[in-house]
Parts: C-alpha cells; sequence; structure tokens
C-alpha cells in the first residue's frame, strides 16, 4: 500500500442523489497511482476526469466507494499538504508579487518568512523564472503564469501533483515546451502526477499511463500503458509515440478491447 | 509629461470658454445677480473672502468626513458579516436596502431633535447613511465574488475560512471598496451640506448658501457653491490617489 501514491477503489460519485436532476459523474471507478508514476486522466466533456482528480484531492467528496493519498485519506493528505494542484487558470493572485505566489501554500502550512523566500526562490529557479520573483502576475505571459503555479504547486515538496488542465489555455509551442518542462521537474523530485487533459499527444507523451474514460456515466474504459523511456523531442516523433497515440484514439472511439472489473488497477496493466 | 499635458488642456479650454460665454452673456443681457451673477463677480467674491470661504469649506468637510468614516466601517462591518454568516446574509440586504431609501431630507429634522441641534453628530449620522449603502453594496460583492478556481486553489492548502478571508477576499474586495468609495465621498459633502439646510450650527457651506441667498447677497452664495464643488472634487482625488496607490493591480489587465 505505501508504493502507491493514490489508490481508489470503486468510487462514485453522484450529485444530487435521488433528486430528479441526480447525475452520476463517476460510477464505479478503480485506480492506482504508484510512486513517481505519471498517470493521465483523459476523455470527453462530461467523462469525469476532472471529478475523479477533485475527489482525490478532497476538494468535493466521493459517494461511495474508498481513495487513498499518500497511504492516509484524502482529507487528511489535504491537511498535511502531501499534494500539489495546478488548475487550467494560473490562478495566482493580482495583489501578491510572483515569489509571494509560491510562498502562499507555505504560509499557509506555517513556514516562516525567511525560510519560506529562499524555498519559493528555489522554486522560481526551478521554473526558470528567477529574475521575475518581485515581478506582478500580470506582468508575465500566459505561460510564464502557469510556470509560476506549477512552482507554487511543487512548493510543500508533496509527493502528488494533481494537474487538471493546466497547458489547456496555452498556444501549442509552449504547451511543449511546458510539457517537457514538466517531465524534467517530476522527475528531479521524484513526485507521482496524476494529469487530466483533453489531449492524446499530450497525455502520450507525458505519461506512463493513460487512462481513457467515458461519459454518462463516467467510467473508466481502458488504460493504454506507454512505454517510450526518457522523452526528448524526437519521442515526439517516433513510431512508438504514434503507435501510442493512436492506441488511446482507439480506445476513446470505444474500439479497443475495454478493461475488465478491476478497472485501472494494477493487476491487469503491469 | 507631454502626455500627461495633452489630456488636461481639453476639459481647461471648453472650461474656460464655459465661462466666457456665460460672462459674456451676463454683460451684453445685463442680467441682475439675482437672477445669474457674472463669474467675474464670483471670483471676486471668493478671493476677498477667501478666509471665509476657506473655514467654511473646512468645516463642512470634517462634517463629511467623519460622516464618510463612520459610515464607512458600519458598511464594511456588515459586509463581513452578511459574507461570513449565512442566516445574516437574506436579513440584511433588505435592511441595506431600507437605509438607502431612507430619505435624508424627511430624516434630518428628526435627527435634530433626537440629538443636540448645536453639534455635529445629527449631520454625522446622516452622511454615514448615505455612504453605508454603496460601501456595503460593493464590499460585499467583492467579499463573496471571488474565483471559484481560486476557492478551490485555497481548499486544496486546507485553508480555513479565515485564512481565506484574510488571503482572498480582503484583496478581492479592495477594488470593490474603491468603487463605492468613489461614489459615497462626493455623496459624503453633498449629504453633510443638505443637512445643514435644517438648522443647528451656522457654520457648514449649506447654511452659509441658504444665507446668503436669503441676504441677497448672490455673489456669496455662488462663490459658496463653488467651494462645495472644490470641496467634493478634492474628495473625489483624495478616493482616486488612495486607489492607485492601494490596489495597482486593479487597473491593469487581470491574471487568468
Amino acid at each position: 500500500m505505501s508504493e502507491l501514491a493514490v489508490h481508489a477503489e470503486s468510487v462514485w460519485k453522484i450529485f444530487n442523489e435521488g433528486a430528479t436532476n441526480e447525475v452520476t459523474a463517476l460510477s464505479d471507478v478503480s485506480i492506482d497511482v504508484r510512486k513517481g508514476e505519471f498517470v493521465s486522466l483523459i476523455g470527453p466533456s462530461g467523462c469525469g476526469k476532472s471529478t475523479l482528480l477533485r475527489v482525490i484531492a478532497d476538494l468535493i467528496p466521493a459517494t461511495r466507494g474508498t481513495v487513498t493519498v499518500a497511504g492516509v485519506t484524502p482529507q487528511q493528505a489535504r491537511e498535511q499538504h502531501r499534494y500539489g494542484m495546478a488548475f487550467q487558470q494560473a490562478a495566482l493572485l493580482d495583489w501578491r508579487t510572483v515569489c509571494r505566489n509560491v510562498e502562499l501554500p507555505l504560509e499557509l502550512a506555517g513556514w516562516d518568512k525567511a525560510k519560506r523566500k529562499a524555498r519559493a526562490l528555489e522554486l522560481l529557479d526551478m521554473v526558470q523564472l528567477h529574475d521575475f520573483a518581485d515581478h506582478r502576475p500580470w506582468e508575465l505571459s500566459g505561460g510564464m503564469q502557469q510556470r509560476v503555479a506549477i512552482a507554487r504547486s511543487l512548493a510543500t515538496d508533496p509527493e502528488i501533483l494533481l494537474m487538471d488542465e493546466p497547458f489547456g489555455a496555452l498556444d501549442e509551442m509552449t504547451r511543449e515546451r511546458m510539457q517537457n518542462e514538466l517531465l524534467r521537474i517530476a522527475k528531479e523530485t521524484g513526485t507521482s502526477v496524476v494529469f487530466v487533459t483533453h489531449s492524446i499527444p499530450e497525455a502520450v507523451y507525458l505519461s506512463n499511463r493513460v487512462v481513457v474514460m467515458s461519459p454518462r456515466p463516467g467510467r473508466i474504459t481502458h488504460v493504454v500503458p506507454v512505454d517510450l523511456g526518457d522523452r526528448n523531442e524526437d519521442t515526439r516523433e517516433s513510431d512508438g509515440f504514434y503507435d501510442a497515440v493512436t492506441a488511446v484514439r482507439e480506445a476513446l472511439r470505444g474500439r479497443a478491447t475495454p478493461v475488465g472489473e478491476g478497472g485501472a488497477r494494477l493487476a491487469e496493466t503491469s | 509629461m507631454k502626455h500627461r499635458l495633452s489630456l488636461i488642456w481639453p476639459p481647461l479650454l471648453i472650461g474656460a470658454l464655459f465661462l466666457l460665454a456665460w460672462q459674456a452673456l451676463v454683460v451684453i443681457q445685463d442680467l441682475k445677480p439675482y437672477l445669474l451673477p457674472a463669474p467675474s463677480l464670483i471670483f471676486t467674491t471668493f478671493i476677498t473672502n477667501l478666509n471665509l470661504m476657506w473655514a467654511t469649506g473646512l468645516y463642512t468637510a470634517t462634517t463629511a468626513v467623519l460622516g464618510l468614516i463612520f459610515g464607512t466601517v458600519v458598511g464594511i462591518v456588515f459586509a463581513m458579516v452578511a459574507q461570513r454568516f449565512f442566516v445574516f446574509r437574506n436579513l440584511m440586504i433588505p435592511v441595506a436596502a431600507g437605509i438607502a431609501a431612507v430619505p435624508i431630507v424627511a430624516l434630518t429634522p428628526i435627527l435634530n431633535n433626537m440629538f443636540d441641534i448645536t453639534s455635529r453628530t445629527p449631520r454625522v449620522l446622516i452622511t454615514a447613511i448615505v455612504v453605508f449603502f454603496p460601501i456595503f453594496v460593493n464590499v460585499y460583492r467583492g467579499l463573496t465574488e471571488v474565483a471559484p478556481v481560486q476557492m478551490e486553489l485555497l481548499r486544496s492548502m486546507s485553508a480555513s475560512p479565515r485564512t481565506v478571508l484574510r488571503v482572498l477576499r480582503i484583496p478581492n474586495a479592495l477594488p470593490f471598496f474603491f468603487t463605492g468609495l468613489k461614489v459615497a465621498a462626493p455623496l459624503a459633502v453633498i449629504a453633510a451640506l443638505v443637512a445643514e439646510y435644517f438648522g443647528g450650527p451656522q457654520e457648514g457651506l449649506g447654511s452659509k448658501i441658504a444665507s446668503s441667498a436669503a441676504n441677497t447677497a448672490y455673489g456669496r452664495a455662488w462663490a459658496y457653491v463653488v467651494v462645495a464643488i472644490i470641496v467634493g472634487l478634492a474628495f473625489y482625488l483624495v478616493t482616486l490617489m488612495l486607489e492607485r496607490w492601494t490596489t495597482p493591480w486593479a487597473s491593469r489587465t487581470r491574471s487568468a
């Protein structure tokens, strides 16, 4: 169990249960994410991928089923700052400098001023924004803002990174650069990542496993393992990359063989 | 600097042309001061009574400032209570709307009776009532209309409601607060001035305008009106400066 960053078993999320506008967002979803693993959740809108991420993050409770994050309940994981989170919007606070935005999670975790400033500068170094520490968020481009958001999500040195389409609003060039940067950071820090995306190439390029979901009701239909070794710019043009992209695309169309009862449990995939 | 100058001269030119036309109208048509005094008369009255103008303006401005502070504090406290405690929300919004609908002209004589008419208190209260509503409404909006993604972010960092208030809601409300204050500040001057029409100490602009007009000193009445305009503008400009200084992010394009 301690080898797992995230463990979810038979998770259901039903909004407005019992009411006429009842919506089953997650139906019997099981997924394991190993330590240091990069797992993407992909699927059409309404397939529950963001809902699953929010259940893991304890932003919303699961209706049924068990979820463990870093070996504890999602609520404990949240309260102990065991995971970091990034969203499609950078969600930086305009009234704080870039540096103080990165310090925010440390401030809430009760770090003292000098320590958190040193840590924030170290993180800004990692995302190559050291020179912008005293700038205001609005002075930065979208890609730079997102890098600040990633630095912020890594501030407490969490074991797990939960990302909800963090590069969704960026242009293609910036996006690919950010993907490389994220992989480098994840490798450097040994962080496990659960990554929600709409983009098939993005999911394939980043992940060890791509979890394919489908809507009405939201469930996991396929798990596509991706074994491309260390990524570099050539990876994007390799045959293995195209094969994996095709496999995910087929899975999204529902043409590949679906996973069995156990969902995305390790037994089926490794 | 050149850029600034080019922003300033058009309104100045329009103003000068307007005064010139006014002066010409009065001279050519030979209008009597009780109909419309010439700008030159108003100006000379203003200059020769500069000390009196200053003292009178200061008196009303002091009332307005006290009412502005009082009304602002109450408005902010109400907004924070309404945001924090759900039960109060549905109670306070109608109460605030009710306060906004209070006719100050009718209320002033009543307050003058309730409190010592020789004191400043009734006037400060009137001003505070007028100030309260724009502050309450705007601060409440600023405290509640926070980006959902920022709320999720703070929850993911397990921030307490109090931390959310300090880190997110209050800074978020600051630009809204200044929007309210920019409305409330000139209103405070008008309210303080109107409250002076209903008896009490005679030092203020409202009393002086009324008594000058009654004594057929039209030039002086108009000079006091000019003072009232200057005080109102000064209030607005001070608010504007405070806003620029404390919320520099609000005037820029907001980040995603």
